[in-house]
């Protein structure tokens, strides 16, 4: 299997660059995710649009074109909650991604073998069942759990410990949460990055912080978009961790749509509000997608 | 401080770093196993450790609801692996080797935002389209539900996977007179089958444990494993519940270790040298 590859093996007959010719098994195979994702995917969320617009009659719903719903849903209580919700979302990811960097640069600088271990380690809790990981959680920080005993023991803190239901408590239940799924796309670039790179500005007779700084950081850029769009876009619908650990104070979107939908009977109010975290979500992805300029073609 | 100590010292932080990030991410999981050896009180899990008992497994396995609850998850977690191991298979497939670019472009842009719409939103959505099209949920529809999440996980995977394939191979045997079926079946199937059995894994575990898109679509009769713990959140749960979570957590862990040495042997074998 070694050497180059002899020039007659390449594709005969000047073929198109896509290969062979499509067959009726390409179009099938490309009609069958998309039929089924159109059904339960696509339609699903263009019905959640076209009720946005639609006005809430006693007990049902009736199709029209009313910006009322989101009149309603920027102002007040849910407006103050969207905004609550967006900014707790940005500050929760930018906590797991600077909790998750220095793991996943400690990874990616041990030999192959270790390197799977230590990911590994990282891995198993997220197969776990996530609803008891919060509950657990709900427990380690409760009045008289272990966060309690320990830190009193160390000295850290003095008497009970009035954790739960804070913001802190939200914050702590969401960087639980994500940081596996922070630390993997940024294991992947630092793994990417050619060591030569990093030895040759060091011989350069850069420090190893400016190194880290002017090389290392700028190179992984892309793995810091992926970790910031796979933890806060989740985070922008959590209903979950808010509402276990957060209390009544800690209401936020995805708890504010669900209750239109399973207890108010609202669904165009719901539905605005969840267009208005699928806008949210659109404008991280263009934001970020300036972050990875330049690395669209790299790798893939 | 020595030369020498200041060297090792960001080494030595960035492994207690990661050390106190592994303690972390395990802690909730060893509280939840050891606290389903707690008595508690009055049949309710309490922060406080009240008393070694073995009770609550068996107090688990003869709870009536929370069996069918486990049953009923295991149900829709072997649908849902099914059906994404077909339709994402397809996808992670036609996003490589579609002819036309335009379809790849179409097929990876889909996969994209299957990614990035929150759960809440597929839900709510999923919950709207089934009342407005009159379908009775069912087991089914919320298979359906879970789908979309797992049917990108699987298309990243085998996507992956057929990346590193030689065309060249299909190519020849399209020259040899093969059909594009018989090309699927006997050269691309037997290639991408362990990340097929990976990806069927990963939707199996997600499923699973989904808990938002399922709590919009599940009903009294439909009632998954997790939003059964959900619903008996408002009455302090049992310690029986978390007996039964780390119960279902050592299965997972044996089901990903016979997958992964299942992954592992087959990439050695000399099928896998084929590239």
């Amino acid at each position: 299997m070694a050497g180059p590859a002899p020039e007659r093996l390449k594709s005969p007959g000047g073929r198109a660059a896509g290969g062979l010719p499509a067959s009726a098994a390409d179009h099938a195979l490309a009609a069958v995710p998309t039929l089924w994702l159109a059904v339960f995917f696509l339609a699903p969320l263009g019905f959640t649009v076209v009720f946005s617009f639609g006005r809430s009659t006693f007990g049902g719903v009736e199709l029209a074109f009313t910006l009322d719903n989101y009149r309603t849903a920027l102002s007040g209580f849910y407006g103050a909650t969207f905004l609550r919700t967006v900014i707790f979302a940005v500050t929760a990811s930018a906590l797991c991604l600077a909790a998750a960097y220095p793991v996943a640069y400690f990874i990616a600088r041990h030999t192959a073998k270790r390197r799977l271990l230590a990911v590994l380690l990282i891995l198993i809790p997220y197969f776990s069942s996530f609803l008891i990981r919060v509950m657990a959680l709900h427990m380690l920080m409760s009045r008289g759990g272990a966060t309690e005993i320990v830190l009193n023991a160390l000295h850290l803190h003095d008497g009970p410990l009035d954790l739960l239901d804070t913001q802190t408590a939200v914050f702590i239940g969401m960087v639980y949460a994500y940081l596996p799924i922070a630390i993997v796309p940024l294991f992947v670039v630092l793994d990417r990055i050619p060591r030569p790179l990093i030895e040759a500005s060091r011989d350069l007779g850069a420090s190893r912080l400016s190194t880290f700084l002017h090389v290392t950081l700028p190179l992984s850029r892309p793995g810091i978009a992926t970790a910031v769009l796979l933890t806060a876009v989740p985070m922008l619908g959590e209903m979950v961790i808010p509402k276990l650990l957060g209390g009544s104070r800690g209401v936020l979107m995805g708890q504010a749509i669900s209750s239109q939908y399973l207890q108010s009977q609202n669904y165009p109010l719901g539905s605005a509000m969840a267009v208005l975290v699928l806008l949210a979500v659109a404008v991280m992805v263009v934001a970020l997608a300036r972050l990875t300029k330049g690395f669209d073609e790299v790798g893939a | 401080m020595s030369t020498a100590l200041r060297r090792r010292l960001p080494e030595t932080a960035l492994a207690a770093w990661y050390v106190l990030a592994v303690i972390f991410l395990f802690a909730p999981i060893l509280a939840a196993l050891v606290y389903s050896f707690n008595t508690g009180v009055v049949n309710k899990q309490t922060a406080t450790w009240t008393g070694f008992t073995l009770d609550w497994f068996p107090a688990a396995w003869n709870d009536r609801s929370l069996r069918r609850a486990v049953g009923q998850s295991f149900i829709v977690a072997f649908w849902t692996a099914l059906v994404s191991v077909g339709v994402g298979g397809a996808l992670g497939y036609a996003m490589v080797r579609h002819p036309a670019r335009g379809v790849r472009r179409l097929l990876a842009g889909v996969t994209y935002v299957l990614l990035i719409v929150p759960e809440s939103v597929i839900g709510v959505s999923l919950l709207l389209f089934y009342a407005v099209t009159r379908i009775p949920l069912s087991t089914a529809t919320l298979v359906a539900g879970i789908t979309p999440l797992t049917i990108a996980v699987v298309a990243l995977i085998i996507r992956a996977r057929v990346l590193t394939l030689d065309r060249r191979v299909e190519e020849a045997a399209a020259d040899l007179g093969s059909s594009r079926w018989q090309t699927l079946r006997l050269v691309i199937l037997p290639q991408v089958a362990p990340a097929l059995a990976a990806g069927a894994v990963m939707a199996y575990t997600f499923a699973f444990d989904n808990l938002v898109v399922s709590a919009f679509l599940t009903t009294p009769r439909v009632n998954t494993l997790p939003v059964y713990l959900y619903g008996s959140l408002q009455y302090g749960p049992s310690p029986a519940v978390y007996a039964a979570a780390s119960v279902v957590f050592v299965f997972t862990l044996l089901m990903l270790g016979i997958a992964g040495l299942i992954y592992r042997s087959s990439r050695r074998s000399p099928r896998a040298g084929l590239r």
